[in-house]
């Protein structure tokens, strides 16, 4: 009887698992309404399909999470607004961490991704990528009255340390130009600005696109310093053998001819640009 | 106190020449198998070999992470113990306080509210500049914050396992509480509590690689750095997982040998 007992019991277990597993994530946002216009005739049409796409929702201006509203917003949900209504398709966007992000797209978990990332050759064995929708240069970001190094030479010369977010090319880049064990790898961007702030980094290496972001909203206490340390084009994920990569190239092609992008970087990357407290 | 029983009443269990199928600690035998396949892979493939010396950079680290915290929180914990049993009302009131706010919390909550709060706060409190506080130094001062408050618990646990009449009795030979603590009743508990004091050095153990999210760089921060460029997951983190069993596997023989070597001798 007992031994039964535990059968039971482990069987019970075993379901109630497979329940968890089987809840799916939730998607984190609304999309904002695509138009529901018919499209133009000789555009690719999706029919409508839904396109899940992983951001972390931590990585302004790309995506980040409105306080006042709590939902997310940012390039990202604006960019892809726009591509699924030249494509007639529906985006839902999910928050997901960026450890293992790349993978899960490889993995076909997600349609895509977008959180700014770097193409590289190292990441373009593991999915597609997109075309490059923006050429971003990697900066330094120091506390404002920082005034012992002016550039990352002066800086790789110093003892000081520097804080990035673990595994990205911004990481990547320092691993290249300085010693690791001065390199203080944290979850995400946020971590790394709080703790320059805090004074436990000296520095922290950032695409300026990011880096503006914490300027603007922060110009009292943050700047950027030195030259353009390495330039990189970004561009959205997929999984391999993906069918979106074609249409969303050439929605992006469009949308770079008709001016939108232009007017999505000047509301994002532009010096005007504040993140909502 | 006979020190010269019979060898028949000597608790050590009785020692089978013959090995009984059903006697084998077969998860033990499995556990190993895994670890040794492990360790095969790693000799045989360069991969593995790659990854498992970049891991082996992080191990000094956690170390000296689990070592430091563990004997700090001894301490600590010591000290809140005989606060929880104390007769001085505010002295108890505060350990058990401090215990149970401890207790509330969940690990990976603290490490993040002790490093960028607490720590923050109080070293401004005392004039320090918390920047000189290395993020390491900070994810050792969470874990003996946290671990201390579970080896109280511990301590009292053991304390309160020795009888009334030891304490009498040494009250009645004149001594006073403090000294009846120190040499009659500490002693005995100590030695009760050393098994679950072994729990609490592999639960140390497996926590500090919760500390990775502070970004010090022990074992799984490693890992979790060169996985995120060389994107082999499963090699990675089968490899990370082997250190982590073969480490507490070790400690917890080190430990089962320990207390039947201090069972066999008792006085």
């Amino acid at each position: 009887m007992k031994r039964l007992n535990v059968v039971a019991l482990l069987s019970l277990l075993l379901v109630v698992l497979g329940a968890c597993g089987a809840e799916s994530a939730t998607p984190t946002t609304a999309p904002t309404t695509a138009s529901t216009t018919a499209p133009v005739a000789g555009k690719i049409d999706l029919g409508g399909r839904e396109v899940s796409i992983a951001v972390e929702n931590l990585y302004p201006p790309f995506n980040y999470i409105n306080p006042q509203t709590g939902k997310g917003e940012g390039w990202d949900y604006d960019a892809w607004a726009a591509i699924c209504a030249e494509l007639n398709c529906k985006p839902v966007f999910k928050e997901t961490s960026w450890e293992g992000m790349i993978q899960a797209v490889g993995n076909g978990q997600f349609d895509a991704a977008a959180d700014g990332i770097t193409i590289t050759p190292e990441r373009a064995e593991q999915v597609a990528f997109s075309d490059g929708y923006i050429q971003i240069s990697q900066r330094l970001l120091v506390r404002n009255d920082e005034t012992r190094f002016t550039s990352m030479d002066e800086f790789a010369k110093t003892e000081f340390r520097l804080g990035t977010q673990t595994g990205t090319s911004n990481y990547e880049t320092a691993k290249g130009l300085l010693d690791e064990a001065r390199i203080q790898g944290f979850e995400t961007f946020p971590f790394a600005v709080a703790a320059l702030i805090n004074g436990d980094v000296d520095a922290v290496i950032m695409d300026e696109t990011a880096g503006q972001g914490y300027v603007g909203n922060n110009s009292d206490q943050l700047k950027l310093v030195g030259d353009p340390i390495k330039s990189d084009q970004l561009g959205f994920i997929f999984p391999k053998n993906s069918d979106l990569v074609e249409p969303v190239n050439a929605a992006l092609k469009a949308l770079r001819e008709n001016g939108k992008l232009a007017e999505l970087e000047k509301k994002y990357f532009g010096p005007d640009f504040k993140l909502p407290e | 106190m006979a020190a010269d029983l019979p060898p028949s009443t000597s608790l050590q269990p009785p020692t089978n020449k013959r090995l009984d199928w059903r006697t084998i600690p077969w998860w033990l035998v499995a556990i190993g198998l895994i670890i040794a396949f492990m360790g095969f892979r790693i000799i045989s493939d360069p991969e593995y070999t790659r990854i498992f010396e970049t891991i082996l950079t992080g191990l000094g680290t956690t170390l000296m992470v689990t070592g430091v915290s563990f004997i700090c929180a001894l301490i600590l914990g010591l000290v809140l113990g005989l606060g929880r049993v104390s007769r001085n009302l505010i002295l108890r009131n505060l350990s058990i306080g401090y215990i149970e706010f401890i207790r509330g919390v969940p690990i990976l909550v603290l490490i993040f509210t002790i490093s960028f709060a607490i720590v923050p706060a109080l070293s401004n409190g005392i004039g320090l500049n918390a920047s000189n506080i290395s993020l390491t130094a900070r994810a050792i001062i969470a874990l003996v914050l946290i671990y201390a408050a579970y080896i109280a618990e511990i301590f009292r646990a053991g304390i309160e396992s020795i009888s009334r009449g030891q304490m009498e009795a040494a009250r009645s030979l004149g001594m006073t509480h403090g000294q009846a603590m120190r040499y009659v009743i500490l002693p005995q508990a100590f030695r009760n509590v050393l098994p679950a004091l072994g729990n609490d050095l592999i639960a140390i153990l497996k926590d500090s690689s919760l500390v990775s999210v502070l970004g010090v760089r022990e074992i799984t921060q490693v890992s979790r750095l060169s996985v995120s460029s060389s994107f082999k997951y499963e090699e990675t983190y089968f490899i990370l997982t082997a250190f982590y069993l073969t480490m507490t596997l070790v400690l917890s023989l080190l430990l089962q040998w320990l207390q039947r070597k201090m069972s066999s001798n008792v006085h």
